[in-house]
């Protein structure tokens, strides 16, 4: 397998020009206004030109659609174009254009209860990454504020070079943030003496904040702070919490973790916003508490750019509104690998948002919160 | 459309049922209702188990295999109302298809009937007086106590399982808290209901009990109170049972196990090589690979009349074909998600030139992977198999060496005559069963189960010495 970190820079292969010209072209949609969403004719025609370029630059998936009689002109719409699943980034390097261009691999959460390859996603353009999960980010995050201080429980990114996770938090903090503070290691320890300070410092300041973690991580801190409760944040400050809650060190809800942390750091629930992602989509989708305050809004919002589907689980055909199915991305950030991801996880799809059942317990733990969680759960051990 | 709801317990006569329950809908038309369980209840309840243990005790164990098994062929009989109410539930309880419930009841109850429980124990303990009283071995005499308390933990969804393993605590004349598996609540159920019918007393020295995820609360206290645990399930609710059980606790574990087949050329010649796939498919087929018993890969030998890939699409269409005489059952949403991966991520590996192959049904579930890299795996994911080709036995060993904790039978065809060499290499690797494929979902009650003895390891020998006047 190529490693290639990050921040390594490798020299640009010749990427196709149609492939470069359909990027450049979504870079500059994805960094324009973050409208509520494309019509379904525009997200249509972006999205069988990224097919037909996919097809094109991409032999693996060219043949695979070939195999399934689904080639350009006779895909006519989004939903018949052939999807990818994501065990399938575990054994295959998914490239749309020249490998040589490729300039970042984001890995899966590789555990140590799996013997399973950890699934991979090849980057070839960094800045239409960034221009997706920096509109997203804000827009979700901080749609009332320039800039903001980021209080981490994610590692940065120089310490988990291959997570989608932190490199997302590091990119986001490099243009949002006033300040960046990091307290969990890339081994997974947790400086809760420094959390603790710098949240009760900024409480004493007034000064509002951006906490993130993986539910895992916050889980973990709160069991440290054995219901000791901290100085109230600022009401303006807020929480970003990834991950699931199939927790192996110990069962929470989701509503049992808000309720706790919302006493711990003094904020209302309504300001800890869930991220739902995960490596092999490069855009990500939030509730969005903060940009419609007032709006009972549940479940997670995609970005103009995304559209999700649950499908029945026999036939892969779409479900009603109210039925639970597979879901299914067609994500146009993943332009440089396969926009089409057939997911493991389940759940409803309502007014185009995402109402997730759970990932399932036997799956590979995708994101990060259960491979932070392992790693969290034996830095502990060895600690004491 | 009307819900049927099954009240999924039984407890002694003498304990009063709490009024809360609650139903979770397991198909349609099919709701299993369950006890809202406390604590406090449930104590009480283990302790009057508890102190029958001594009236138990006092039966002979030949009496008991007599009524366990008079109760348990009644699943056998044809026109049995408790065979017809088991065939009429169990695809809706369990998720098997109509025709594969039939099978899988044949099998299990085969092991029911007394002259099976008779065997049983002789196989075990030599005479079933053992149990009764001291017999005389080596000079010394010797007696086989069952426990106070067997707590009985299944988390597996293969039906059957829990009579077996109730079956068996009762042989030992150990009173028994049985919780069985999601999909395995029937069967236990109506056998003590029927129990109830012949001996109430003997039905009083049993609770089963059914509580949706693991709860540790109730559970501390019932492991608390036992003197064998035995569990069945993942590593991870094993594991989690483990933790939980007091260290002076006999504590018998049934963790993760799958079962793998392995095909010499012998059983690849043009004139066997299709009964050879029908057998395989069979195996595959019956549990819907969900069983421990189930061959999750199958080892073909190169270089015989039929190469490896060759044989996995003469098991594709046996599996198609046996689709239609033992259709598949019905996928839950998240093995249906995990079905598409395994899938679709084949399709791809085989279109990115990596030298395999994938087989699968239309609607059927069935899916065959024939895979030379073994790179891809999959779980319960309904009727997936995988074919891969060895050169050779001690190729294979190696190919199993990595899973051999948690491999439990081989299914083998057409080996030849170093039968006996290969058998004792994989029992050395931690093998505990090598049969014909046509036997593999079904093995006899006297097996060893997972290496283990079913019931020399639910008893303890108290040993009485010479001691003179």
């Amino acid at each position: 397998m190529t490693d290639i970190s990050p921040t390594t820079t490798s020299p640009l292969g010749m990427a196709p020009e149609e492939l470069d010209g359909l990027a450049s072209k979504l870079e500059v949609r994805f960094s324009a206004d973050f409208t509520s969403r494309w019509s379904d004719l525009e997200f249509e025609e972006l999205a069988l030109h990224a097919f037909n370029v996919q097809f094109q630059h991409n032999p693996v998936y060219r043949r695979f659609c070939e195999g399934k009689n689904a080639v350009p002109t006779s895909v006519t719409s989004w939903q018949q174009v052939p999807m990818v699943p994501t065990t399938a980034f575990r054994y295959l390097d998914l490239v749309t254009g020249d490998h040589s261009s490729v300039r970042m691999v984001f890995r899966t959460s590789g555990t140590t209860s799996t013997t399973l390859s950890p699934g991979r996603h090849l980057v070839s353009r960094p800045s239409l990454y960034h221009a997706s999960l920096l509109s997203n980010f804000r827009e979700h995050l901080l749609p009332d504020a320039e800039k903001i201080k980021f209080i981490s429980l994610i590692p940065s990114p120089a310490e988990m070079p291959h997570s989608s996770l932190s490199y997302m938090v590091g990119v986001a903090a490099d243009t949002m943030s006033s300040e960046v503070q990091w307290f969990v290691d890339g081994e997974g320890v947790l400086n809760s003496a420094g959390l603790i300070k710098t949240l009760n410092d900024a409480a004493l300041a007034g000064e509002e904040v951006l906490l993130l973690g993986t539910a895992f991580a916050f889980v973990h801190w709160l069991d440290e702070l054995a219901g000791r409760e901290l100085r109230r944040l600022p009401p303006g400050s807020r929480i970003m919490e990834t991950g699931g809650f199939k927790a192996r060190a110990r069962d929470i809800t989701k509503e049992q973790l808000y309720k706790s942390l919302s006493m711990t750091v003094g904020l209302e629930t309504n300001r800890i916003v869930n991220e739902y992602g995960m490596t092999e989509l490069l855009s990500q989708l939030y509730e969005s508490h903060l940009t419609q305050p007032n709006e009972l809004q549940e479940g997670h919002a995609p970005p103009p750019w995304l559209r999700v589907r649950a499908l029945n689980p026999t036939t892969l055909e779409p479900v009603a509104e109210n039925e639970t199915g597979i879901l299914a991305f067609f994500d146009l950030a993943n332009l440089g690998s396969v926009c089409h991801v057939l997911t493991e996880d389940i759940g409803q799809v309502i007014d185009g948002r995402i109402h997730l059942e759970g990932r399932f317990p036997g799956a590979e733990p995708r994101g990060c919160s259960r491979a932070m969680d392992e790693l969290m759960t034996s830095s502990q051990v060895t600690r004491r | 459309m009307t819900q049927d709801i099954f009240e999924a317990w039984a407890i002694p006569s003498s304990v009063v049922v709490p009024g809360a329950t609650s139903d979770s809908a397991v198909a349609p038309e099919l709701s299993i209702r369950s006890l809202s369980i406390e604590s406090r209840w449930l104590n009480e309840l283990t302790d009057i188990l508890v102190e029958g243990s001594g009236r138990l005790k006092n039966r002979k164990a030949r009496e008991l295999a007599r009524i366990l098994g008079t109760v348990g062929s009644r699943f056998l009989k044809e026109g049995d109302p408790l065979r017809t109410k088991a065939l009429e539930l169990l695809p809706q309880a369990s998720g098997l298809s109509v025709q594969m419930a039939r099978v899988v009841l044949d099998g299990m109850a085969a092991d029911w009937a007394e002259d099976r429980l008779l065997g049983l124990l002789e196989n075990e303990f030599g005479t079933s007086e053992g149990l009764d009283g001291f017999v005389k071995q080596d000079g010394c005499r010797t007696m086989a106590i069952g426990a106070d308390l067997c707590v009985q933990i299944v988390s597996g969804s293969v039906p059957g399982v829990g009579v077996t393993a109730l079956i068996r605590s009762l042989l030992t004349k150990a009173p028994t808290l049985l919780k069985p598996g999601r999909g395995d609540v029937v069967l236990p159920v109506l056998f003590m209901q029927a129990l109830a019918v012949v001996d109430q007393d003997l039905a009083d020295h049993v609770a089963i009990l059914y509580w949706s995820g693991g709860s540790s609360d109730l559970e501390r206290g019932v492991l608390d109170r036992a003197s064998v645990v035995t569990t069945y399930g993942g590593d991870e609710s094993v594991e989690s049972i483990r933790a939980l059980t007091p260290v002076t606790k006999r504590f018998v574990a049934y963790h993760h196990r799958i079962s793998v087949g392995v095909i010499g050329s012998q059983a690849l010649t043009s004139g066997l090589v299709e009964q050879t796939a029908r057998d395989v498919a069979y195996a595959t087929a019956v549990f819907d690979q969900r069983g421990c018993v189930s061959p999750r890969s199958i080892y073909v030998e190169s270089g015989g009349d039929t190469t490896p890939q060759a044989f996995a699409e003469y098991l594709a269409s046996a599996l198609e074909s046996i689709e239609n005489d033992l259709p598949g059952g019905h996928l839950e949403l998240e093995e249906a998600a995990a079905l598409h991966q395994v899938r679709g991520a084949a399709e791809l590996l085989a279109v990115s030139g990596s030298p395999g192959g994938i087989y699968h049904g239309e609607k059927a579930s069935w899916t065959v992977i024939f895979d030379p890299d073994s790179e891809l795996r999959s779980d319960h994911v309904g009727r997936v198999v995988r074919v891969e080709s060895i050169e050779n036995l001690s190729d294979l060993i190696k190919r199993l060496r990595p899973e051999k904790e948690h491999i439990q039978s081989v299914g083998v065809a057409g080996m030849g005559t170093d039968l006996d060499e290969f058998a004792e290499e994989l029992g050395r690797i931690g093998v505990s069963r090598i049969a014909k494929f046509s036997g593999l979902p079904f093995p006899p009650s006297r097996w060893h189960h997972d290496g283990g003895s079913p019931l020399r390891d639910l008893v303890h020998w108290v040993d009485l010495e010479e001691v003179g006047g």
